[in-house]
């Protein structure tokens, strides 16, 4: 066998199963199962599917079948792609690549936390069920009574956050062990480049279904959870009307299928020259759709069952305090006629209802259904409060996170695959370093920086980094993207390369798409995004006020305060968030 | 001196009572609250003048455990104030002097020693059997040696980096097994004969090249 024949020619999928997998794995992440419920709740349940579904076909799948085309033409990664389409756009690629690292850098910190979770349902009481006891066994600790035992157990024992961005701390050693491990599992992963990625996507994308199929199972079958399900989808028509609705059903398409990262280049740049593409990309592009779809039904029916749960201790809660307070016999009052006890009691013994006042609440299961979450809070809070109410939680616990590794670890995938190919497209580092040293430096470099997310402060820096990093960037890459492939390059070279891969022209379909509907929808999300920002301004994030245990919005102040002082790093950084989104497309312009 | 007796007879059977219901107040005792159907569902018991006894003897046992012995009878808890709650008023007088109250932080001391063996002489919980003032005593943290999460975290470490290893060995290895063939190769170049075979001859014989041929000489 001739090694130096090896090494020129490009290593490849062993088959197409293993390209759509891994694509399947990369756009099927966590923000299917804890932002697209969200945004349902948010824009009116059923109805949200209207503008869902029109933005997946007008803008979705034409730029995933783009990005698809231009990896498969080309064979090299973003940058060697976008240098071989105009020379002038090498910096397209750079920006896809930096973006991909700050993705890289924060991601990795949502699978450790995971592997904290995971690693602590082993354990015969969960954790998060309790709140820990004081030093004389008197009484809960205080922090924790206010809270509840699940956000004190996130925010105080996995986080153990501080007041605010500014505030450092030291590093979590548990979840620095945990991100250790996470970047270890993405270098075993990775390690042989496509070889190694394809074997593992076979599990990291299809296991997390079977997870989902059983918690369906076993959500719809809680008591209560027909209640979350029926809220989900009774469409509430009226929000088709908001233009935040569209926005975001928009930039959730967007997002969700991973454009603009380079990882569909990069995963596209090792197809055989005929691969097949288009259905593949119809293909990917419904399957990240139907699983959101499916995953909100899963998370509505969990809501359902925590929101009937809180209800109902409400009620009971109730019921003890008129029981208690005027001493009735404990048949004579029931969860369904409290509110007829109250009343008869006020007309009877009116003062001593006004002694109880405060105490009183209003249980209502809409107030509960309404609770909207997202993101890590709706994964690591709520989920983990639903689950421990379940029967044999310590199962479902594992189940559960389990499902959030493989799906953080399958779009993990993507992320590196995105930061090396383009690397490996250098001969200079393809000769002097070998493939293991090459992915195992890239890790080691993003581990080093990961640390700083396991600060006290970390939360903090995700969130910034999540919310301001890539969003504002991508959509200026993805749309310079599309305007280069309709207009400089040229819609018909582009027509005639995909018929050359294909043996057909595109449709007229995509045609418009490319040329007019799509980059037409990525200006006006652009400019929206630049309005909100300039509106917006400074970037302002959920703090943890350990006085009143409760997340309060805070706003970055670059100013001095007086009780504490910025250091001159701290300072840099919060300057390098702001910037963040900017650097890529200062790069941009620049090359 | 019949009619003194007798006023004194009636004086006394009037005022005990009075007295014993003067002992019996909240501030001097404890308020008792049962949730038995909230406890057990079906299976609750009715309350009734028994199940009275039943929880005055299990105070009178609870006073005997805290004080070391000191004979504590049913007739030392007075209990006052029932109602369809089932809740109570109770108070523990000495067994020495029946008018004198036990002051209440021994009662709450005592209770909260038997408070386990109380509960489950009735079947019911710290939350379904309230001694109002008296908060229960939560439970112990479990320790551990190891805490698990860190043995679950050991062993799926150790897995990754075995299989690192394994990984970068097995390439390594191929590496070197392959470039010991290709450097055999690079000793044969040519039409892949080992110069090793040909060292010895002056060449090899080759059917095509032969001069004679009987056949086509004209």
């Amino acid at each position: 066998m001739d090694t130096t024949m090896e090494k020129e020619s490009r290593p490849s999928w062993d088959n197409p199963m293993q390209f759509v997998l891994a694509c399947v794995s990369y756009a099927v992440g966590l923000g299917n199962v804890w932002r697209f419920p969200y945004l349902c709740q948010m824009h009116g349940g059923g109805g949200f599917m209207i503008p869902y579904l029109i933005m997946l076909f007008v803008e979705g799948i034409p730029l995933f079948y783009m990005e698809l085309a231009i990896g498969q033409k080309m064979r090299l990664g973003s940058i060697g792609a976008w240098s071989a389409i105009s020379p002038y756009l090498g910096g397209l690629g750079i920006a896809s690549v930096v973006t991909s690292l700050y993705l890289c850098l924060y991601y990795n910190v949502i699978n450790a936390w995971s592997f904290w979770y995971l690693f602590h349902s082993f354990q015969a009481v969960l954790p998060w069920s309790d709140c820990p006891v004081n030093s004389n066994r008197t009484a809960y600790l205080e922090e924790c009574e206010v809270a509840t035992p699940t956000q004190y157990f996130f925010f105080r024992e996995t986080l153990n956050i501080s007041s605010s961005i500014d505030e450092n701390g030291g590093v979590h050693m548990g979840l620095a062990l945990c991100l250790l491990l996470a970047w270890l599992i993405v270098y075993l992963f990775i390690v042989k480049g496509v070889k190694s990625t394809g074997k593992v996507v076979y599990f990291t994308a299809t296991f997390p279904y079977v997870v989902l199929i059983i918690y369906l199972i076993r959500g719809v079958t809680l008591h209560g959870a027909l209640n979350g399900v029926k809220y989900m989808f009774t469409p509430k028509m009226e929000q088709l009307a908001n233009p935040q609705t569209w926005i975001n059903a928009a930039t959730q398409i967007f997002f969700s299928l991973g454009l603009g990262f380079g990882s569909l280049i990069a995963f596209a740049s090792y197809n055989h020259h005929n691969n097949n593409f288009e259905n593949q990309a119809i293909t990917v592009s419904l399957i990240n759709s139907g699983t959101s779809i499916f995953a909100s039904i899963v998370t509505f029916s969990i809501y359902g069952f925590k929101a009937t749960f809180n209800y109902e201790s409400c009620l009971e809660r109730m019921r003890l305090l008129l029981m208690n307070t005027f001493e009735l016999a404990e048949d004579t009052v029931h969860i369904d006629n409290i509110s007829f006890w109250i009343t008869d009691l006020n007309r009877t013994q009116p003062e001593q209802i006004a002694a109880i006042a405060s105490r009183i609440e209003t249980c209502s299961l809409e107030a509960e259904l309404d609770t909207a979450v997202e993101g890590t809070g709706l994964a690591f809070i709520v989920y983990s409060e639903a689950i421990k109410n379940m029967p044999a939680a310590q199962l479902w616990s594992v189940l559960y996170f389990f499902m959030l590794l493989l799906l953080g670890m399958g779009s993990m995938l993507g992320n590196v695959t995105a930061i090396i190919t383009p690397l490996r497209d250098f001969k200079v580092l393809a000769h002097s370093l070998s493939n293991e040293t090459l992915n195992g430096l890239v890790c080691l470099f993003c581990l080093l920086l990961g640390f700083g997310f396991t600060t006290r402060s970390g939360n903090y820096w995700f969130t910034m980094f999540n919310e301001y990093g890539a969003t504002f960037s991508l959509l200026f890459i993805v749309l310079l993207e599309i305007v280069t492939v309709s207009y400089i390059y040229g819609l018909k070279r582009f027509e005639k390369d995909i018929e050359d891969m294909l043996g057909r022209r595109p449709n007229w379909y995509w045609k418009i798409m490319w040329v007019a509907v799509s980059p037409l929808l990525l200006i006006s999300l652009f400019v929206f995004y630049i309005l909100n920002y300039i509106q917006g301004g400074a970037p302002t994030y959920q703090a943890w006020d350990k006085d009143v245990v409760r997340e309060e919005l805070t706003q970055i102040r670059l100013g001095l305060r007086s009780d504490s002082e910025i250091s001159c790093v701290n300072l840099l950084l919060l300057s390098a968030v702001k910037l963040l989104s900017v650097i890529p497309v200062l790069i941009l312009i620049v090359f | 001196m019949w009619t003194v007796w007798t006023v004194w007879m009636v004086w006394m059977v009037c005022l005990v009572p009075t007295t014993s219901e003067a002992l019996c107040t909240e501030d001097d005792g404890y308020k008792v609250r049962l949730s038995i159907k909230t406890a057990l569902g079906g299976d609750a018991y009715e309350w009734n003048e028994s199940e009275m006894f039943f929880f005055k003897a299990t105070l009178a046992f609870a006073m005997r455990t805290y004080s070391g012995g000191e004979q504590y009878d049913v007739s030392n808890i007075l209990v006052c104030d029932e109602t369809l709650r089932v809740s109570f008023v109770f108070v523990v007088t000495k067994p020495s002097n029946t008018s004198e109250l036990v002051p209440r932080t021994e009662v709450e001391n005592a209770i909260k020693k038997s408070r386990h063996r109380i509960n489950s002489a009735f079947l019911l919980t710290d939350q379904t059997l309230d001694f109002v003032g008296i908060n229960p005593t939560l439970a112990a943290p479990i320790q551990y040696d190891t805490p698990p999460w860190l043995i679950a975290f050991g062993v799926v470490m150790g897995l990754v980096c075995a299989g690192i290893v394994a990984l970068l060995v097995s390439t390594f290895l191929n590496k070197k097994r392959s470039k010991k063939s290709a450097d055999e190769e690079e000793a044969g170049r040519g039409n892949g004969i080992l110069c090793e075979s040909i060292r010895g001859k002056d060449g090899l014989f080759n059917q095509g090249l032969v001069d004679d041929d009987r056949l086509t000489k004209l």
